[in-house]
């Protein structure tokens, strides 16, 4: 009945009689009773369920709080209580039958538990990441459908003669879909409907700018909460190895008795690196540096040779574009291919090598080979999409007429040519090393999935979905399909191939790293670009929602001025002249920012600080509970000597008895002593804290109380 | 609303909801696989509240708990009497601490019961030893599992004791971060 096992023993140890423990717990009850009876309805909910008791305790801890509440609102209305009550419960009953009809239809929940219970948390968290990355394009699709192509469905644009369906569309992008809605060519800059005005021009610009920054601020939420929970100092060593690392989720045999072996290892290495903290020669110190020096000039010179390899083969796809402008033959259009398909190769190969340069490497933390691999596969993606980033922004506006469509019909194509070779990854990868590592090579093993290199192309895809927003606002649809189709490759190639990992790694770490990846260069990178087409680029001439204006943005002036000039309402030309227009404000955000930070900086600095204080101060706590703990003994022996030579008090053995009664293995070490820790009838979450002022409290008292009796 | 179930009554399952992190459906579902270890024990038909406990042996036989290490510490720390034999609530209060919806200071606190194999509210280093031979199969030597054991009281007691408690374990706690995932069982 108590908070913890032994928690009314502990009080028996101390020489109190069953009787005073009970009274102990019950009062400890009724102190619980009152402060939940104070809370409001979901505050009280949420206390009762973190109660560290039994079933049957919180449910008798309930029904209290229901009576004692009732009682206290008991003789007046009654009637209007009770309907309140059965109208918040009501609710209650609503609201919870929501959550399960929710969780009902969450995607994928028993996949999701089959993944992490034969191969582990990390491995589920990649399966998580793409979850939540299907959300996002979900959503960007529901809003461009919804307010972009649909009223261009309704009213669509007067379309020049369309190619013919050729089959070659369908991974080209090209032809017959070029004037389809799938493009930013396919939109008019037209208003629709009389009545009120439905003006394409500001729904194509609001829809996406209203999707990006939803997105930013999801991210950044999510990027800060991760961050948070998962980057607190943490520690790697036995005692955490032993206690909070076993992952209780794994229910497949061959998985746990991979995780034992490798906590063997792990445990085995940790107790020999004490003597292994060698001492390495300064020249052996030298050549590492120079390994690592070599590594990384090698890894950078691959990056910006692929990076000049795509810059360049993308001029020359131009040259051949615009010499056929107008007669687009089969063979033209599939060399479009060309390019997407050296993208995707390099992306392909080029992690491969680094992963085999990387061997060459030795790391003295594991953890740091990791980061080194994903920085590495992160600047290689990065400098790919920079450089084809600025082929579209540079060369295409002024090569090719209808050029926004043109980026679109790119980005399309790397988008497909990308998932085919995810499913041939996938298959080359894992496929064919699980057959060559149990058939023809042993040695090599079967395969891990690698979660580094899975998560980074996830985000190497999302990165091309966000930039292609802009220029086919159907390119969401087409991420989402791919996505779906991922889940059960991966799935299947997963159960089918892979061995659950065999280090325990930090998945928590690993998470904020992908979702800060995923705001940083990511999210970052493709806004900054959406931001300067539609600040600096001009759109073309003939196609599109903002054909004839300057820069995209105009859309947004004229409109303001239109509204100014109707003066019907003033206030969002107002901001918009005051606030987005003008540069001051800017200058005042950011200023108020910086000195933010900076406060929060210092108070951050002020906790670190304290911890360590509080930490000294837990130490010094132990050492005075030793020291008086040592103090009660000799002073409880010299009593029991004196004690001796007079009359022998009752009591004392009495209640030893009692105790003995209750308890009889008790721990040694203290047996002469009258008690040991008390435990505190704490109210709330907390377990007991065993404090040492409660401990002379109650020794004072007892000691007052027998030399009372022994003065009578 | 919805269909009819006999298995509870509505009040029953309002304390249920309120006192665990669980919904109706899956209390339900619960019960469900709680009757499927022992059919002829475990009534259909709860609404008056029947005294039914599970041995130990059946329950770790669930397929969730029947590789895991800590099986029988899990279904004892959740038992009344210490045992391991599990009514319908103790059941339930298992697996809703196991979720993922419980918070980290609840899970501590019976993570620590788990681990607290003599149940004197001190992880001290025989229970270390006893975690220890759980998860690596006993296949390190005496002296291996001594010295790591050593190691652990040294790095997480910080009054000095030479044994954890609770506080030096919540500290520990604290700092891992991949906590609150990996004590997590699905059901």
């Amino acid at each position: 009945m108590s908070l913890f096992p032994g928690g009314g023993v502990a009080l028996g140890k101390l020489g109190l009689t069953e009787e005073d423990i009970m009274d102990e717990i019950e009062s400890g009850k009724r102190d619980l009773v009152k402060e939940l009876v104070a809370m409001s309805s979901r505050e009280q909910i949420q206390a009762i369920r973190v109660l560290p008791m039994c079933l049957e305790d919180k449910k008798h801890i309930r029904s209290q709080v229901h009576d004692s509440k009732l009682s206290k609102h008991g003789l007046q209305l009654t009637c209007f209580t009770d309907c309140s009550e059965q109208v918040s419960r009501s609710f209650r009953r609503c609201g919870a039958n929501v959550v399960s009809a929710r969780q009902a239809m969450k995607l994928w929940q028993g996949t999701m538990k089959e993944v992490g219970g034969k191969f582990g948390t990390s491995v589920l968290s990649y399966f998580i990441f793409l979850k939540w990355l299907l959300m996002f394009n979900v959503f960007s699709f529901l809003i461009n459908f919804g307010f972009v192509t649909v009223p261009q469905l309704i009213q669509p644009p007067n379309k020049t003669a369309a190619v013919g369906f050729r089959g070659l569309e369908l991974l080209t992008g090209a032809g017959y879909f070029n004037q389809t809605v799938l493009y930013y060519g396919g939109y008019s800059n037209g208003t629709i409907g009389n009545e009120p005005v439905y003006d394409m021009q500001l729904a194509y610009f609001f829809t996406i700018a209203a999707y990006l920054v939803l997105c930013a601020v999801s991210l950044i939420y999510s990027v800060a909460r991760s961050f948070q929970k998962n980057f607190v100092l943490s520690t790697t060593g036995s005692a955490w190895r032993l206690l909070c690392s076993w992952d209780f989720s794994i229910t497949s045999e061959k998985a746990i008795r991979q995780r034992k072996n490798n906590l063997r290892v792990q445990l085995k290495e940790s107790l020999s690196e004490r003597s292994q903290r060698a001492h390495i020669s300064t020249s052996a110190k030298l050549k590492q540096f120079g390994i690592h020096l070599g590594t990384w000039l090698i890894s950078t010179a691959l990056a910006l040779a692929s990076c000049a390899a795509i810059y360049y083969l993308g001029l020359y796809n131009l040259e051949v574009i615009k010499d056929s402008q107008d007669s687009i033959s089969l063979l033209t259009e599939a060399s479009t291919l060309l390019l997407p398909f050296v993208v995707s190769l390099i992306n392909l190969i080029i992690p491969l090598l680094y992963s085999l340069i990387n061997k060459t490497e030795k790391y003295s933390n594991p953890r740091t080979q990791i980061y080194v691999i994903i920085l590495r596969n992160v600047f290689l993606k990065m400098g790919i999409l920079g450089i084809l980033c600025y082929y579209w922004m540079y060369n295409v506006p002024t090569t090719i007429s209808c050029w926004e469509s043109f980026i679109g019909q790119d980005l399309y194509r790397l988008v497909i040519i990308d998932f085919i070779f995810s499913m041939l990854e996938s298959f080359f990868g894992e496929f064919l090393h699980n057959v060559i590592g149990t058939r023809c090579l042993p040695s090599l093993g079967v395969p891990e999935f690698d979660i580094a290199r899975n998560v980074l192309d996830l985000i190497y895809a999302q990165t091309l979905a966000w930039i292609g927003i802009y220029f086919s606002p159907l390119l969401p649809l087409i991420q989402m399909i791919k996505l779906f189709l991922m889940f059960y490759l991966k799935k299947v190639s997963l159960n089918q191939n892979c061995q659950p990992p065999r280090r325990s790694g930090r998945a928590a770490q690993m998470q904020t790293i992908f979702i800060a990846l995923l705001f940083f260069p990511s999210f970052v990178g493709a806004l900054s670009m959406v931001a300067y087409t539609v600040w600096s680029l001009k759109p073309s001439e003939h196609c599109g929602p903002f054909q004839g204006l300057n820069i995209t943005f105009e859309a947004v002036a004229l409109w303001m001025d239109r509204q100014g000039s109707v003066s019907e309402s003033m206030w969002p030309v107002w901001i918009y002249n005051n606030v987005i227009k003008s540069e001051l404000f800017f200058y005042l955000i950011s200023l108020i920012i910086l000195v933010l930070i900076f406060f929060f900086w210092q108070i951050t600095q002020g906790r670190k600080l304290l911890i360590t204080l509080l930490r000294e101060q837990i130490v010094n706590e132990g050492k005075d509970k030793a020291f008086l703990l040592d103090k009660l003994q000799k002073l409880q022996k010299e009593k029991q000597t004196t004690a001796s030579s007079q009359r022998p008090y009752r009591q004392i053995p009495q209640s030893f008895d009692r105790r003995q009664e209750i308890e009889p293995d008790y721990d040694q070490d203290f047996e002469d002593l009258p008690g040991r820790p008390l435990p505190e009838e704490d109210t709330g979450p907390v377990g007991p804290p065993f404090t040492s002022a409660l401990i002379q409290a109650m020794m004072a008292r007892r000691q007052a109380e027998e030399e009372e009796e022994e003065g009578y | 609303m919805g269909n009819k179930q006999t298995i509870f009554t509505d009040e029953q399952l309002d304390a249920y909801q309120d006192c665990t992190f669980f919904t109706r459906k899956e209390i339900l579902r619960i019960h469900g696989r709680y009757h499927e270890l022992a059919p002829h024990l475990v009534p259909m038909d709860y609404t008056n509240e029947p005294d039914v406990t599970l041995p130990l042996a059946l329950i770790v036989n669930m397929p969730e708990l029947k590789e895991n290490p800590f099986k029988n510490r899990i279904v004892e720390s959740f038992s009344e009497d210490g045992l391991g034999n599990q009514s319908f609530n103790d059941f339930v209060d298992m697996f809703s601490v196991l979720s993922e919806m419980a918070p980290r200071e609840l899970k501590a606190i019976y993570a620590f019961k788990i681990y607290d194999f003599n149940t004197d509210n001190y992880i001290c280093k025989e229970d270390l030893e006893k975690t220890l031979n759980k998860l690596t199969k006993e296949e390190l030597s005496a002296e291996e599992v001594n010295l790591v054991c050593e190691k652990s009281i040294v790095e997480a007691d910080l009054d000095g004791d030479n044994k954890l408690s609770f506080a030096d374990f919540e500290n520990m706690i604290a700092r891992a971060p991949d906590f609150l995932s990996t004590f997590h069982i699905r059901i």
